[in-house]
């Protein structure tokens, strides 16, 4: 009762309130009435009172370009009465310096029609604050526009490079730590003429740059261009969430944080960081972008020694090989590892300087890096060489690069290795050998055949064997052929089955005639043991039973009690003569009282002869 | 009356698939004259004629990758010698060749995984019929542990490791066949080749493509094919510079 009457109360308060609340209202604010160009300013548009309200659709200014970007409902009660207004958002961009007038915009609520003031917005024409946070950093710099919460930087340490030189570039993106961020899309350098590698994070630590904290996270990557020529490399450019204050409506209304001891116009020293209440802050998204850098790429000098591959760096080579001592066409495995810093990439194995009296086969290479980005490390061949005559030493490797430092292409050769080659001389063809089924070349097809001592890169001889039967890139489990073989194990297996359980089966079958069998013989027996039944029923259930038992003692010959005759049953028992001769008795007077008729009538037994009856039945087993 | 009709047939059958092949020779036999003569155009067509009427060889695509090695096209010689070796994994003329025109080309190579590694001893037609051995042995064993009322301890274990080596088998198909020298493998042949960020001229370029450089594709848009790159990278280059190395 008490609460229905509180209800009550409340429902006509809220009632009154609405109905004694103000007429509609409109008001319209900018954020900031002087900016540069470039910055952004909020143009909020205020409705006051009861009812819905239909905002201008579109407002076109020249030389603005005006964007809805929401709205949001406020309601309030004040002793007791109360309002509601709804607040559009929009974000104005300037094109270009001057005096705009944003003129009066028509605003439907309810039943009325509202103008807004005419609001002024002056637009200068060069920043008249500087636009990164890191003014110490220079050009390199630039922060997100108005917010000063994050920053990218890129680094490239020098101002020239070579043609496929790998430089390394590190990526700094700074983020104020209250606008909590997250990336949406990594940073990723922007630009032509040059390839950059996979970005590695390095690492992440605070800094206080112009007085301000910031999560600095480092990125290391490596570029190399792919020409010659002067080169922007960059911007960075990556894309993130962060939490910024909501627009306000009066601006520099706000009180000085009393974080922001300096009056850096810092955003975080709204009130709304200094009280949480005082108004909601919104995740937005933004870009954050760097400036790029000059890089001048330089051609390589010409003339570049025969073994040089395109390596750019300082390298060391050492080589090594196993084992020493060999017999003429055995295999000598030449380790050489290839240490240094530069674009790996394009390190190829160290050449054979003189391959007279050797067959060089394909070198394998494995690589492991000491860096993030793969500029340094160990790049390893081994390259397998095979004596076609004695020999005491192995050739020379070479290996050349071109140093960016000494600007000049060095090539360092391995130390002579002593190595002892015993036996005479093999066939040229090592290869050749290898493949079974690879004809020698004939003398109507005269390809060039491998001569390890003529051109030591050059490409093994032509095949002129052409296989009979056509072959197949599908792979085997594609082709009909291989499902089509798969019914042959599918009917074994089906036929396993069916199999097993047809015997299951026929097993079932047999064991429940014997247990009929088995109780038939109980039953008469039974039978037997009473003085009740005539003669003709007693002789024909005791012959019953001795074909019952047989049937039952042929075990897997599976006999049928009903074919069973006095003979069959005493072999079956192996019966004796005095046995035989009963067993033959029974069944003729079972016989004579079944068919002849002789003994129709009441009769009895001798109890004599039923003893002896049940004795011989018994005792067959 | 019918059984003779069938003999003919039969033989007309066999007749024409011999000539077939006899011409089949006699135009590997002329390409491979043409290419000893040092007319290396002529012998490329020769071959692509043959590989044309589907008389596919690892010796022939061997011969044609020599034939363009010598023509001065490395890009095509790779994918050659890479068709030959997908016909046959073993094949020491082409595994050589290959080298050397990659060498010659600086073209890049895509990195294995490691179990791709492994799994590369052997190919996916051992390990189907190694899968499908595994799986009837498994079956039949299965079914005699149905249908026996003893359950032999031995025929448990068997099961159990058929199955383990059908579940193997498979993931090694599934492993090869995606992995670098799976089914998506192309090779660049054209030249100048650039892996962009985005299906155009002007965007950023990823990474250099010297011609038989290996790329896998993962999807093909318009003119454009998007492949993973030898630096784990992605981008996309013009389709008709890069072809699948299986047909």
């Amino acid at each position: 009762m008490g609460r229905a009457f509180l209800i009550g109360i409340t429902a006509g308060i809220l009632a009154a309130g609405f109905a004694f609340a103000d007429s509609p209202s409109v008001t319209a604010v900018l954020s900031n009435s002087e900016i540069v160009v470039g910055e952004t300013v909020e143009l909020q548009i205020k409705v006051t009172g009861p009812g819905d309200a239909r905002p201008p659709e579109e407002i076109s200014v020249d030389g603005m370009e005006i964007h809805a970007t929401g709205q949001s409902r406020q309601f309030e009660i004040h002793n007791f009465a109360t309002s509601s207004s709804v607040t559009y958002n929009y974000t104005i961009l300037p094109l270009r310096a001057g005096r705009f007038t944003i003129p009066p915009q028509t605003v439907r609520a309810g039943a009325n029609l509202l103008k807004t003031p005419e609001l002024t917005l002056n637009v200068a024409d060069s920043p008249s604050r500087p636009s990164g946070v890191r003014p110490s950093r220079g050009t390199q710099t630039q922060s997100v526009r108005a917010s000063d919460l994050v920053f990218a930087e890129l680094i490239v340490p020098q101002k020239t490079a070579y043609v496929g030189e790998i430089v390394p570039v590190q990526i700094r993106m700074g983020f104020d730590p209250r606008v909590r961020p997250r990336l949406i899309e990594p940073p990723e350098i922007t630009g032509q003429g040059f390839t950059a590698q996979k970005l590695q994070e390095s690492g992440q630590n605070s800094e206080t740059i112009n007085g301000r904290p910031y999560d600095v996270v480092t990125y290391k990557t490596a570029i190399a261009a792919a020409r010659a020529g002067k080169f922007e490399v960059g911007p960075v450019k990556a894309k993130a969430q962060v939490l910024v204050p909501r627009p306000r409506s009066a601006p520099r209304s706000r009180s000085r944080s009393p974080f922001d001891l300096f009056d850096l116009d810092d955003p975080f020293s709204d009130p709304f960081f200094s009280n949480p209440f005082a108004q909601i802050g919104e995740r937005r998204e933004i870009e954050i972008k760097s400036e790029p850098v000059a890089l001048e790429v330089k051609p390589l000098p010409p003339k570049a020694p025969p073994s040089f591959s395109g390596a750019i760096g300082n390298f060391t080579m050492t080589t090594d090989a196993k084992p020493k001592s060999v017999q003429v066409g055995d295999p000598i495995t030449v380790t050489t590892a290839i240490s240094g810093r530069g674009n790996f990439d394009r390190v190829n194995a160290p050449v054979v300087e003189d391959e007279r009296g050797w067959h060089k086969y394909p070198p394998s290479s494995k690589f492991k890096q000491d860096d993030e980005v793969g500029i340094s490390g160990t790049k390893t061949f081994e390259t397998v060489l095979s004596p076609n005559e004695k020999k005491q030493s192995l050739p020379l490797l070479a290996f050349s690069y071109f140093d960016p430092v000494k600007e000049q292409y060095v090539t360092v050769r391995s130390e002579p290795i002593a190595i002892s080659v015993q036996g005479g001389a093999v066939a040229a063809n090592v290869a050749a050998t290898q493949r079974g089924s690879s004809p020698p070349t004939t003398a109507t097809h005269p390809v060039p055949a491998i001569q390890s001592t003529a051109k030591p890169q050059d490409i093994l001889y032509q095949l002129t064997e052409r296989p009979r039967f056509t072959e197949s890139f599908a792979p085997i489990y594609t082709r009909r052929v291989f499902w089509g073989a798969q019914l042959i194990p599918l009917l074994a297996l089906i036929g396993f089955a069916v199999w097993k359980i047809r015997r299951a089966k026929i097993n079932n079958r047999e064991a429940q005639r014997l247990a009929a069998l088995h109780h038939e013989a109980a039953e008469l027996m039974h039978k037997l043991r009473r003085n009740d039944a005539s003669p003709r029923e007693y002789y024909a259930e005791a012959s019953r039973v001795v074909r019952v038992k047989t049937a039952l003692a042929s075990g897997s010959r599976g006999i049928d009690p009903n074919v069973v005759d006095a003979e069959t049953a005493a072999d079956t028992f192996k019966l004796n003569s005095d046995e035989r001769d009963q067993l033959r008795r029974l069944f003729e007077q079972s016989d004579e009282w079944q068919y002849s008729g002789a003994h129709n009538g009441p009769g009895r037994i001798s109890s004599e002869s039923r003893r002896e009856v049940l004795e011989l039945i018994e005792n067959l087993k | 009356m019918k059984i003779r009709g069938y003999f003919i047939a039969a033989s007309l059958c066999a007749l024409s698939i011999s000539s077939l092949s006899a011409q089949a020779d006699a135009d590997f036999a002329k390409a491979n004259r043409d290419f000893a003569q040092g007319h290396f155009k002529e012998a490329i067509s020769g071959y692509e004629a043959l590989i044309r009427d589907g008389q596919w060889s690892a010796n022939v695509f061997y011969d044609l990758g020599n034939a363009y090695f010598r023509a001065g096209d490395f890009g095509r010689a790779i994918l050659n010698y890479e068709r030959a070796l997908a016909l046959a994994q073993h094949h020491p003329e082409a595994t050589a060749n290959l080298q050397i025109a990659r060498d010659e080309a600086h073209a890049l190579e895509l990195q294995a995984s490691w179990p791709e590694r492994y799994l590369q001893s052997a190919t996916v037609n051992q390990y189907s019929v190694t899968a499908a051995v595994a799986f009837w042995v498994a079956a039949f064993c299965l079914a005699a542990l149905i249908f026996t009322p003893r359950r032999s301890a031995a025929m448990i274990s068997l099961l159990l490791v058929m199955l383990l080596v059908f579940a193997g088998a498979i993931f090694a198909i599934w492993q090869v066949e995606r992995g670098s020298k799976g089914n998506a493998l192309a090779i660049v042949t054209g030249k100048d080749v650039q892996a962009r960020l985005a299906t155009a001229d002007t965007a950023n370029a990823v990474l250099a493509l010297p011609p038989g450089s290996e790329v896998k594709i993962l999807s093909t848009r318009g003119d454009w094919t998007y492949v993973a790159l030898p630096n784990n990278l992605r981008g996309w280059i013009p389709a008709k510079n890069a072809e699948r190395v299986r047909l």
